[in-house]
């Protein structure tokens, strides 16, 4: 269709309020203030804002309320992400939340949904993910970390050997969902399983990678004869894939990101107007001014993007592949051009990168704006947004393949 | 015109870069930039310059230098880039020894002799709070005193300062409507607070606050009370064309970086060189640095045969140049994937040091400005530009 109903549904507008109400309370203080500043935050400052919107039951809010969620309509949970992130709330760990629980719900057994998805509505385990390895980048399905069944007086389980990479906040981890290779004889997408795995288990260390802004978020996953109970096996052996691409595809479904934009423009606009050039805030550069322009014409279309693929997804019960590639495309690109405007404006700065200042309780001197650190920081790390979760090349593969395809 | 002929200008090249590539490189650089030391530089290299005539290689003769020209610096520069090194060499070359030749006395001239020794490191101090790029702004106060000045003020970060000996800094002299002077500031003069930082490339700088530090009277460059905003503008401009020299070394290498890591990484069970669309990536990455090379080298000819319009050539050459910078430094961070985004990988040192010269005395966009406002809007006007 060409133009998908989605009228103005203002039923919900009094849960924005809700949510805009809720972060003003939280999003405060010494919380508030680091926020603000970029800063980096710690395991138990994450943990106190996702068991905050867990005591609301906003965490899992999309998820069906049989498995502890609120049953969100995908406009709901649009406008949840949105007010969140132009709140400058901290970064929902979609580990647990976004990507292993929908999986369980949705394969996994009885047994496991009892055993695992309370703890994840109620944040009270770290998840991580482990799917790309040294090897395996864009290529996924190429992944060698291998799982071998066997049965000993404990029982049946598996042995893992392998290693996984990119890792996020894995040096936090209790648990990590892996794609492992169950089976190496057949074509690749066949021989892949989804198993859960206990970072405490004997023989699984973790190994901190540094990235480019000099702070530690990645990690890399080493597993040396893991014992892993077959219990922890997800839904049937040798379909990992098929869950894979279900979680991607859920994963894609929710949010661009767009509340985000809004909270980068908000900043864009306060270092513009306390940055001078000849005497005058930059804020009145005409330059500047048609680059705010034209970052929005962007903004405005990804969010109508983002709008059209719920309600396309709401009708059709899936989003278009064409829709989701350009979502992805379209979103990733648009961060890092607007970082790249913060960043010009504080080349008038001299670009100090001050990574002493993004811990708390630093008080040296700072040079420039105050968002100066934190701005570089994701200025730098937001480089991965164009690779992580399929890359811009891949994107475009796929959009070109479904268009050649008819 | 330069007394280096092409045959002179390649031994240069192939001495400059052999040094570097023996001597230094990314993890070098690293380590120079994070240890513990005041600097984050290499004196040893320093002195090495000094050694092998380099840091004397624009100087006069008198002051025991080759008296190349800029295009001979870019030399140096673009093979400095090209394997990050991390001294203040535009800092001390092109604004510090560039200031003292220009404008200094016979007895100031004298200091030039010690740049090309390798003894004295010279920082640049013109950028303020409020100034951004305009280089016409300046705020901080030279007030004359018996037996010379008093300097009130602060200067936006800026690299190299943190461990120059002598600063040249710019102030209005008597007021806030005086004439803009240069000062040669001692770094252990008193009252002056410096705010030390690293830059986005780990290169380290500082902002410097002067609460009336007290200077001689041959501390004013020239030693006479003349308006320096337009010597200061095409000082500036020459630091701008040595960033851009120092950029292309850094974009030729992040491309050969680049090109071979997509020789060795295989995925679908092929290698990523192989694949068209990353081919073609590489091809404009080889095209904007080709484009880069040559619109430096006419802005370098244009300077050292004192052409009239050579800010011009300067200006299109940064906006050429900066561009060509932001392309390369993401697309060889993205063509890398995730190992792009980790500390051990050359090619994010190299992002970043692109990120700083597409910064550094005004970007692209601020340059497209200085050339919009020259712009030639008559019918018949025949370049682009003309003054």
């Amino acid at each position: 269709m060409f133009f998908n109903s989605s009228a103005h549904n203002p039923s919900l507008d009094e849960f924005r309020e809700e949510v805009r109400a809720f972060c003003r309370k939280e999003i405060s203080g010494d919380f508030g203030r680091k926020l603000e500043l970029g800063q980096h935050l710690e395991k138990p400052e994450y943990d106190a804002w996702l068991k905050a919107l867990a005591g609301r039951g906003w965490l899992a809010g999309n998820w069906p309320k049989e498995y502890g969620g609120l049953g969100w309509e995908p406009e709901q949970s649009a406008i949840f992400n949105d007010e969140t992130a132009r709140a400058g709330a901290p970064w929902l760990i979609p580990f647990g939340v976004t990507m292993v629980g929908p999986v369980i719900y949705t394969f996994g057994s009885e047994e496991q949904k009892k055993r695992f998805l309370p703890d994840i509505v109620a944040n009270n385990l770290w998840w991580c993910q482990g799917y790309s390895e040294p090897g395996s980048g864009s290529d996924l399905a190429s992944l060698r970390t291998a799982a071998v069944k066997g049965t000993d007086a404990d029982g049946e389980h598996y042995i893992v050997n392998g290693q996984k990479t990119w890792t996020t906040l894995g040096h936090w981890g209790d648990w990590i969902f892996c794609l492992v290779r169950t089976d190496p004889d057949v074509k690749k997408q066949k021989g892949i399983s989804f198993l859960l795995i206990d970072m405490k288990t004997p023989g699984v260390t973790v190994r901190k990678i540094n990235t480019i802004d000099m702070g530690h978020h990645l990690n890399e996953v080493f597993f040396d004869n893991v014992r892993v109970p077959a219990e922890n096996l997800v839904g049937e052996e040798n379909k990992g894939w098929d869950y894979a691409k279900f979680l991607l595809g859920h994963e894609r479904a929710g949010a661009a990101g767009v509340g985000k934009f809004t909270r980068y423009m908000d900043q864009l606009r306060a270092v513009l107007a306390i940055t001078n050039e000849g005497g005058k805030p930059l804020s009145e550069s005409p330059y500047f001014r048609r680059r705010i322009a034209d970052l929005e014409v962007s903004i405005a279309t990804l969010a109508a993007l983002s709008e059209d693929q719920r309600t396309a997804f709401h009708a059709a019960g899936s989003p278009s592949l064409i829709g989701a590639g350009a979502l992805k495309l379209r979103a990733s690109e648009l961060q890092q051009e607007i970082l790249q405007t913060m960043t010009e404006v504080l080349g008038r700065h001299g670009l100090a990168y001050q990574t002493d200042a993004l811990m708390a309780g630093w008080n040296g001197e700072l040079i420039g704006p105050k968002e100066s650190a934190g701005i570089l920081y994701e200025q730098l790390i937001r480089r991965a947004a164009t690779i992580y979760g399929g890359s811009s090349e891949i994107q475009r593969t796929i959009i070109a393949k479904s268009a050649f395809a008819g | 015109m330069s007394a280096f002929s092409t045959e002179e200008r390649q031994l240069l090249d192939d001495s400059f870069n052999e040094y570097f590539r023996d001597n230094y490189g990314a993890t070098h650089a690293v380590a120079l930039a994070r240890s513990g030391d005041p600097d984050g530089f290499g004196r040893k290299e320093w002195s090495d310059y000094a050694d092998l005539g380099w840091l004397g290689l624009t100087l006069p003769e008198a002051a025991g230098g080759s008296e190349g020209g800029l295009t001979e610096a870019g030399i140096f520069f673009a093979a400095a880039g090209r394997y990050l090194a991390q001294e203040p060499l535009v800092q001390t070359l092109v604004l510090g020894a560039g200031s003292i030749t220009r404008l200094g006395t016979p007895e100031q001239q004298k200091q030039l002799k010690e740049i090309a020794e390798g003894k004295l490191l010279v920082g640049f101090l013109h950028a303020e709070l409020a100034s951004g790029y305009d280089r016409s702004h300046v705020t901080t106060i030279a007030q004359p005193i018996e037996g010379g000045f008093r300097l009130t003020g602060e200067k936006a970060f800026a690299v190299g300062a943190h461990s120059a000996d002598i600063l040249i800094v710019s102030a209005r002299i008597g007021d806030a409507a005086g004439p803009v002077g240069l000062f040669l500031v001692p770094a252990d003069t008193d009252n002056m607070q410096f705010t030390v930082a690293p830059a986005i490339d780990g290169r380290r700088g500082a902002a410097v606050r002067f609460e009336d530090a007290e200077l001689g009277k041959d501390a004013l460059l020239g030693n006479n009370t003349e308006d320096r905003t337009l010597e200061i503008d095409t000082l500036l401009d020459h630091g701008t064309l040595a960033v851009c020299a120092d950029a292309l070394g850094a974009m030729v290498a992040a491309t050969e970086i680049t090109t071979e890591y997509l020789n060795t990484r295989e995925q679908f069970g092929r290698k990523l060189a192989d694949f068209q669309v990353l081919q073609h990536r590489v091809a404009d990455m080889k095209v904007f640095c080709e484009e880069a090379r040559v619109v430096i080298h006419a802005a370098l000819t244009a300077v050292d045969e004192g052409a009239p319009d050579a800010n011009l050539a300067i200006w299109r050459a940064k906006v050429q140049t900066a561009r060509a910078a932001r392309f390369i430094g993401g697309q060889g961070i993205q063509l890398h994937g995730g190992m792009g985004m980790t500390d051990e990988m050359p090619i994010g040192h190299y992002y970043k040091r692109l990120t700083m010269c597409e910064a550094m005395f005004g970007d692209a966009e601020w340059h497209l400005d200085r050339l919009a406002s020259m712009t030639n809007m008559s019918v018949n006007g025949s370049a682009a530009t003309g003054s």
